[in-house]
């Protein structure tokens, strides 16, 4: 029995903490955008695709990667940013401006794949990991690589917590996605935080892209590969909860990682998506609800 | 207002200017069209494709064409969904009124696309999908295959793995879908053949990013073979995931054709190194004609070849031996031309068997280098090439 | 006619009859085969364009999903074809039955939400039938189903051949023009007008004493035949069915049609089908590049003419006969 547990489940759990780090980052950017912006962005995918892109040409011109993991998200801000102002805002004072989103991010995620693979090309491109070597876990042999994501991962969820709950910033923030009218009234340049606060999530999609990158290889239709799962999460664990992101992801990966146990692996989407579902048919707010309940 | 009613009448008028038979018969050029994707995951192969009958027909014109006729290509993307593929291969044997039609690359496209030529009375032939049925249970007499099916790659690499690793235990790791499996289930029937134990098997889903959580079964099953039928991206992610967590070690890796090619080999890297595949090409194969097409193709677009590139080259040579032994473009007089007929290839001679239109070739057990794909063994054709299970002519 | 809206669907209706007409004749004596092929597979997306609208446009909920029905539409009836009996009205009437079933059953789990949580829950929906399709043996798996075999469709003028493309297109014109037509009766009837109180207000329904559920389910389920039919002519026109059928880019370019034509008109969606199917099939031929080029019209539409080209095409109209608003 307890051989079991150490020879059996506990790599699995391990594994599956490794993957949900992967899943959170993707899904805290997702739900920032989502709960404050109510924006349901269908390129959150393409923007970790670019963080991916964009560290393999700055690597191959000869930065290092933990150069790039500061560089990436620095530099997809602007262009965030840009896109919040110039497209979104622009359908935003649409009645059905939902759906205008949806279809207008949807649009972009379109354009940005195309796009790789006209400036990369079609073929994978895989980063060689900073790290290398692993390690003994509990009898299980680990790449050091993820055991260091899993640490600097769940360092970067706790930063940014600390960033919206903690900071005048994020209070900022809360208050534009609570009251628009109000916090405009108080003084904040509510469109100009919105915008920021785009940019913000997709710079975290980018910087997961650079993180998974060694371990996931980069490709033009790589945007896809976190997206629904994504999606999930954030469903499941509430529009714009930070906490709900993680825990909503943390036990959707380790569903995953358990059920592959005994279910074909080709059932764990499914499963995921069903638990989506009846999440949203039974509890639609998710476990922790809204930013706006935070 | 009128618009809607103007584009129609200049989209038909347009048609006709295209099918409009040309003033000399004589001088007017073979017309295939090439359905193949070029966009979407599966644009490297399509690639690979087009390079290589590009660099077939530009040889073939140079030459003075086929039949003094020049051969013009038409490609058309079908984005690897059966359902555009046939819309543009109707397109090229309706509008272009193409001679023949080839470049399918998933077995999906390819049935369908067959289906499309046999309502159209023309012929068809795939260089890539490897799925047994295609020449099988699901044959078509106006469907050839020139390259080698899944059961013949098994042949080859049941072969190599009886010899080198005798009563091996094995476990199979493949993408679930018809392919992934059908090509699993091949080569497990070959190998338990020739004394070797299946330990277990594990089917993720296409276009997985993490195989981690199923390690733990391929350990427990402490196997000395892992076959893996994954391809393009989902084998860098299997490969470079087995190498981090050592699963790699003590373990020999082989798998399918088209698992490790040109395309992903720069992005797997040290972790390739051993794998061994049964597969009808190598651009390291020691034959003249081959030595010849691997320095023209590096020549022409600064890459080597793989299987693809090399078969669809080898492809157009076949239609064209063809064309000329029946000496017309007519359909029924060119099927008759290919039952049976042999033709050159960088691959030596390859012989496209009557029975099931599929080509005969001598196969290879090939292991991969420092980016190198050396032969280290061979089945010869007649071998490997497995019973004629077509019974529909 | 003095609403201008009103007007621009009428003048658009007429404009894709009449041309569809030229076509079948010009086609016919020209004995082609590609265009009318075409255009007959333009009109089938444009069906499954129209359940989307009816949703969209209309009631106000955005499906992701309905390539579930039509998918759904097109394996039952290619499995009617092939294993009972090749006839065009066994196929459609098994599949309006089984579609009604199949909506009302899905209308439990969907429309338990609304707004963003109904387009992920329909997305979701749809993400797994088609998995389940894609591995299902005995449907062909990832291959799909071959030799969909040709139909003899019995009509009061004689015996008609599905592999005539002339033919077929007029029997496809024909069904998509009744669905059309169904769908614009039920909006002329007082579950129509409760539909449009839906996506306008839902909330202040029930303050003038309206319920919402049962005119939304039936929406839902009408939406599902619309779309199980259109795809049940798909295995008449190509012979075959795959598990591509039911992919998400299916139900993204029946949205991408609906809004490219004009949201909410019932006749934009086959407008922009056709549009779109004609775009396609020609910038294909040109450039490898053909998704940057639509993606980059259809961001630049959403921006910049949400109401599609109808609305742009009612807004010019609007225009030219600024007085008759008020008649």
């Amino acid at each position: 029995m307890l051989e079991s547990l150490q020879f059996i489940y506990a790599p699995q759990i391990v594994n599956g903490l490794s993957i949900g780090v992967a899943v959170v980052l993707m899904a805290l950017g997702l739900t920032i955008i989502f709960g404050l912006l109510d924006v349901i962005n269908m390129s959150h995918g393409e923007f970790y695709a670019a963080g991916a892109f964009i560290s393999v040409s700055l690597m191959t011109m000869g930065i290092s990667f933990w150069f790039c993991l500061l560089l990436v998200p620095l530099l997809l801000i602007p262009i965030g940013f840009a896109m919040e102002r110039l497209l979104i805002q622009k359908v935003f004072h649409y009645k059905d401006r939902h759906i205008l989103t949806l279809l207008l991010t949807f649009g972009v995620a379109m354009v940005l794949e195309d796009a790789y693979k006209i400036i990369w090309g079609a073929n994978p491109i895989k980063p060689s990991a900073p790290i290398s070597g692993a390690s003994e876990l509990l009898g299980v042999m680990f790449p050091n690589y993820r055991l260091f994501l899993m640490g600097f991962g769940a360092l970067l969820i706790f930063s940014v917590w600390i960033l919206i709950y903690k900071t005048q910033f994020g209070a900022i923030v809360r208050a534009s996605a609570y009251d628009k009218d109000m916090s405009s009234s108080l003084g904040i340049p509510v469109m100009r935080v919105y915008a920021l606060t785009f940019a913000f999530g997709v710079a975290l999609a980018g910087l997961a892209g650079v993180l998974l990158a060694p371990i996931y290889s980069v490709f033009p239709t790589m945007g896809r590969d976190f997206i629904l799962m994504a999606f999930s999460v954030v469903i499941v664990g509430g529009l714009g909860s930070i906490k709900g992101a993680l825990i909503a992801g943390i036990l959707l990966t380790q569903l995953q990682s358990i059920s592959s146990l005994y279910i074909s692996p080709v059932w764990s989407d499914p499963l995921v998506f069903t638990v989506m579902v009846l999440v949203l048919m039974f509890k639609p707010t998710g476990l922790y609800g809204g930013m706006k309940n935070a | 207002m009128k618009k809607q009613f103007e584009t129609r009448k200049i989209a038909l008028a347009v048609a006709l200017c295209l099918g409009a038979p040309l003033a000399s018969a004589q001088s007017s050029p073979i017309k295939i069209g090439v359905v193949t994707p070029l966009s979407g995951t599966y644009t490297p192969i399509g690639e690979q494709v087009k390079m290589g009958l590009d660099l077939a027909a530009k040889e073939i014109n140079a030459a003075g064409g086929i039949n003094g006729r020049k051969v013009n290509l038409i490609y058309e993307d079908e984005e690897a969904n059966p359902a555009v593929a046939t819309q543009k291969a109707e397109k090229l044997f309706q509008v272009e009124k193409v001679d023949f039609l080839t470049g399918t690359v998933n077995s999906g496209s390819t049935l369908a696309v067959g289906q499309v030529a046999e309502r159209n009375n023309r012929l068809m032939a795939t260089s890539v999908s490897f799925a047994d049925s295609i020449t099988g249970d699901k044959c078509s007499p106006n469907v050839f295959r020139v390259n080698a099916r899944a059961g013949m790659q098994s042949a080859a690499l049941a072969a190599w793995v009886e010899k080198e690793i005798p009563k091996a235990n094995i476990f199979f790791i493949g993408p679930d879908y018809e392919m992934g499996r059908s090509t699993v289930s091949a080569f497990k029937r070959a190998s338990t053949e020739k004394g070797g134990k299946a330990v277990g098997e594990v089917f993720a889903p296409l276009d997985n990013k993490d195989y981690s959580p199923y390690f733990g079964q391929v350990r427990s099953a402490k196997p000395n073979v892992i076959y893996t039928s994954v391809a393009g991206n989902d084998t860098v992610r299997l490969f470079s995931q087995m190498g981090e967590y050592g699963l790699n070690k003590g373990v020999t890796i082989v798998g399918a054709s088209g698992t490790v090619t040109s395309q992903n080999i720069g992005a797997i890297g040290k972790s390739a190194n051993g794998f061994v595949t049964g597969v009808g090409y190598s651009p390291k194969l020691d034959i003249p004609a081959n030595k010849k097409f691997v320095a023209d193709f590096q020549k022409a677009y600064n890459k080597l070849p793989d299987l693809y590139g090399a078969d669809s080259y080898g492809l157009l040579y076949f239609y064209k031996a063809a064309v000329e032994k029946a000496k017309s473009t007519e359909t029924d007089k060119v099927r008759t031309a290919m039952d049976d007929l042999s033709w050159q290839t960088p691959q030596g001679t390859k012989k496209m068997r009557a029975g099931d239109h599929q080509a005969m070739q001598d196969m290879f057990a090939v292991r991969v280098e420092n980016g190198e794909f050396n032969i280290v063994g061979r089945v010869p054709s007649d071998q490997a090439i497995g019973p004629d299970v077509c019974t529909r002519f | 006619m003095h609403n201008p809206q009103v007007k621009a669907i009428r003048i658009i209706e007429l404009l894709l009859l009449s041309s569809a007409l030229v076509l079948f004749v010009v086609g016919s004596i020209l004995e082609d085969t590609f265009f009318l092929r075409l255009a007959t597979e333009a009109l089938i997306f444009g069906g499954l364009a129209m359940s989307v609208d009816l949703l969209l446009g209309i009631v106000g909920l955005l499906s992701l999903g309905q390539a579930f029905y039509f998918g759904f539409g097109a394996y039952l009836s290619a499995l009617v074809l092939k294993e009972i009996s090749p006839s065009f009205f066994l196929a459609i009437g098994i599949v309006t039955l089984s579609s009604i079933v199949l909506g009302w059953i899905a209308s439990f789990i969907a429309l338990r939400s609304k707004g963003v949580y109904f387009a992920l829950i329909t997305f979701g929906l749809a993400q797994v039938a088609a998995k389940i399709v894609y591995n299902t043996r005995s449907l062909g798996a990832s291959d799909g189903m071959m030799g969909v075999p040709i139909l003899q469709i019995w009509t009061p003028f004689g015996s008609i051949d599905t592999s005539h493309p002339g033919a077929f297109f007029l029997i496809t014109l024909l069904t998509i023009g009744v669905l059309y037509a169904v769908l614009k009766y039920f909006l002329t009837t007082p579950m129509g007008s409760i539909w449009h109180a839906i996506r306008c207000n839902e909330d202040r329904l029930a303050y003038v004493g309206y319920k919402s559920k049962g005119p939304k389910q039936v929406a839902f389920i009408l939406a599902a035949v619309v779309a199980a039919v259109s795809g049940a002519l798909y295995p008449m026109l190509r012979g075959f069915v795959s598990p591509e059928l039911m992919f998400f880019s299916v139900s993204g370019n029946a949205v991408v049609t609906v809004v490219l034509g004009g949201v909410g008109t019932l006749i934009g969606p086959i407008l922009g089908s056709v549009l779109l199917t004609l775009f396609k099939s020609i910038i294909g031929t040109w450039t490898v590049h053909h998704h940057i080029i639509i993606g980059i019209v259809f961001v630049v539409i959403v921006v910049s003419a949400p109401k599609g080209l109808a609305g742009l095409f009612a807004k010019y109209l609007g225009k030219k006969h600024p007085n008759k608003g008020g008649e």
